[in-house]
């Protein structure tokens, strides 16, 4: 029960994106297309797991004092295991990425999961909450590649949706239709949960 | 040359505004846009730890980690731990040195590490072979970039507290809309420079 | 001071350890990334010079050339890497060239950051189709001899102007109507 708790939380509770309003550099940068969207998630899910995972079995052999270069050093290198392979296996995929893979290393949600969750608790409970919060990341950067795609391209996941007629809006794949769309979405939801989005948790 | 470096610092100012249009830097960005006096500190900040990195981001590629041949699975952990500690450097000197300095700035030097635009700038560096006073030209650019986008956002934001903004959109989301329309007028900065 | 070993003991141990990761994975990745390279390579030069299934890489006076051979050995035409700046970053493109006929032979956008829209057009056929056949002679005027794409002279303007400079140098190793 209380692994569901923590695996739910981050899927819409504290969802990254949308209600907590952490790691957006990457999330308005690469959503130009669902695939992107998509690939991206995957990828920040994969680092966030692997080293919640491994933050919270070290959690009682890392000394205080040094935690946060631990941390850090745990996490750029899992962001390289996962830049190499990338490189490797998709290549197209890592080109239209580019330096967004690499920055996973500084995406606040890595760093503040592991300073404010696996290194308080036992693994599996630091893996359901790493694995919710990174679906909860993907989805909602799914759903802004989707909005900007559908928008700026007419396609979605590559396929042709909009009939011929459909003048696409370039806004929507150009730099200020990400952030409009995402300032739309977080007011949504807002709505929808009738709960203010304090302010950013992460400065 | 000179022109060179001028394209460089213009082209990452306006037309490759790294908030704007690369979308380096939000989490600080919205984070501490609410005063222009924080914002302006917060973006001196980093523009002086920018250039610092861009400094030793081009040392460490071109003597260290290309010589050895780790450029490609030693670069990212190098470049963050490098980071993370001139960031703690900078600001135990300037504590030392100027205690007022500390206290305009101080506090926001430790933000500075996750900040993503530093280890960008790190990583552009090699990736775009520049030499060390192009390095220096891109840092200095990316800082006052991102300062001036800080010091635009923390304007209007000022002035947004006394707005009406419709309940579900006050907060970040407001925020966010906002930078869009600023992002929209940066757009008409491309084709500015050759780049 | 137990606690000052303590730390740079557990730092050392949890650096080597992700030294070690990082250094196999490299090894892992590494061929895989080199194939990759060399494929994405070999595909635009196969792609801009008609008839050819091999490429030869050939160093020049400081350019690299690629020859495209087909299956007989015989040489089809050699391309080369152009580079120009477009309106919102550099243009790298791929031009296939038959010095015997002295005409280019296709063209590849291989990398851009154009507006999508309007300057990305310059990837599609509609535009790369007209530098096929065009005689290295022509002046590569845009509105001229080049056809630009409506709302995105300046990325048009690139290419075309990235396509000439090269060629200068190119037309000067390999002659037109000499061999190659």
């Amino acid at each position: 029960m209380q692994l569901f708790k923590d695996f739910i939380n981050g899927l819409w509770n504290e969802n990254p994106i949308f209600r907590m309003v952490i790691g957006i550099c990457s999330a308005l940068a690469v959503t130009t297309s669902a695939n992107n969207g998509i690939a991206m998630g995957m990828a920040l899910t994969f680092v966030l797991t692997c080293s919640s995972i491994f933050i919270s079995l070290l959690r009682h052999i890392i000394p205080d004092k040094v935690r946060i270069p631990c941390y850090i050093i745990v996490v750029a290198t899992f962001t390289t295991v996962v830049d190499l392979f990338m490189k490797a296996y998709f290549p197209s995929l890592y080109e239209v990425m580019g330096i967004f893979i690499p920055l996973i290393v500084v995406n606040c949600i890595v760093l503040a999961r592991a300073e404010a969750f696996a290194s308080k608790v036992g693994p599996v409970r630091a893996a359901a909450d790493a694995l919710g919060m990174g679906l909860g990341y993907t989805w909602a950067i799914t759903l802004i590649s989707m909005i900007r795609e559908l928008m700026g391209a007419g396609t979605l996941f590559g396929y042709q949706v909009m009939s011929d007629s459909f003048t696409p809006w370039v806004i929507g794949i150009l730099p200020p239709g990400a952030f409009i769309v995402m300032g739309i979405l977080v007011g949504l939801i807002n709505m929808i949960t009738r709960k203010k989005v304090k302010d950013t948790h992460c400065q | 040359m000179a022109k060179e470096l001028f394209f460089i610092i213009v082209s990452s100012i306006f037309v490759n505004n790294f908030v704007f249009s690369r979308f380096l830097g939000n989490c600080p960005f919205l984070g501490v846009s609410n005063k222009t006096e924080t914002a302006i500190g917060m973006g001196m900040a980093t523009t002086f730890v920018l250039t610092m990195t861009a400094v030793a981001a081009y040392f460490i590629q071109n003597y260290i980690l290309v010589p050895f041949g780790l450029e490609s699975f030693l670069q990212i952990i190098s470049f963050i731990l490098v980071i993370a500690s001139l960031v703690q450097l900078v600001e135990m000197i300037i504590l030392k040195v100027s205690p007022a300095l500390y206290n305009a700035f101080g506090i926001f030097l430790p933000l500075i590490t996750t900040n993503c635009i530093v280890l960008a700038v790190a990583l552009l560096i090699p990736m775009s072979d520049y030499n060390l006073i192009e390095s220096i030209a891109l840092g200095l650019g990316a800082g006052l970039g991102f300062t001036l986008a800080l010091a635009l956002m923390s304007g209007i934001r000022e002035e947004l507290e006394f707005a009406d903004v419709p309940e579900a959109l006050r907060g970040p989301a407001i925020v966010f809309i906002t930078a869009g329309l600023l992002s929209m007028i940066f757009l008409g900065f491309t084709g500015l420079v050759p780049l | 001071m137990n606690q000052y070993v303590r730390m740079i003991v557990v730092l050392m141990i949890i650096s080597i350890a992700s030294g070690a990761v990082l250094a196999l994975s490299y090894e892992a990745t590494n061929p895989k990334i080199q194939e990759q390279a060399r494929q994405t390579l070999e595909q635009s030069v196969l792609n801009v010079i008609p008839g050819a299934t091999k490429m030869e890489v050939v160093e020049k006076q400081d350019m690299t050339i690629y020859v495209g051979i087909d299956d007989q050995g015989n040489k089809k035409g050699i391309s080369f890497k152009a580079t120009g700046s477009g309106f919102n970053g550099p243009i790298e493109i791929m031009v296939g060239y038959n010095p015997r006929e002295g005409k280019l032979t296709g063209i590849q956008i291989l990398s851009m950051s154009e507006t999508p829209g309007l300057g990305a057009k310059i990837k599609e056929e509609a535009f790369t189709k007209q530098f096929t056949q065009k005689p290295v002679e022509d002046e590569f005027t845009v509105k001229e001899d080049v056809e630009a794409i409506s709302g995105a002279t300046i990325s048009s303007t690139a290419v075309a102007d990235a396509i000439k400079a090269s060629l200068d140098k190119i037309v000067k190793i390999y002659p037109v109507g000499g061999d190659f």
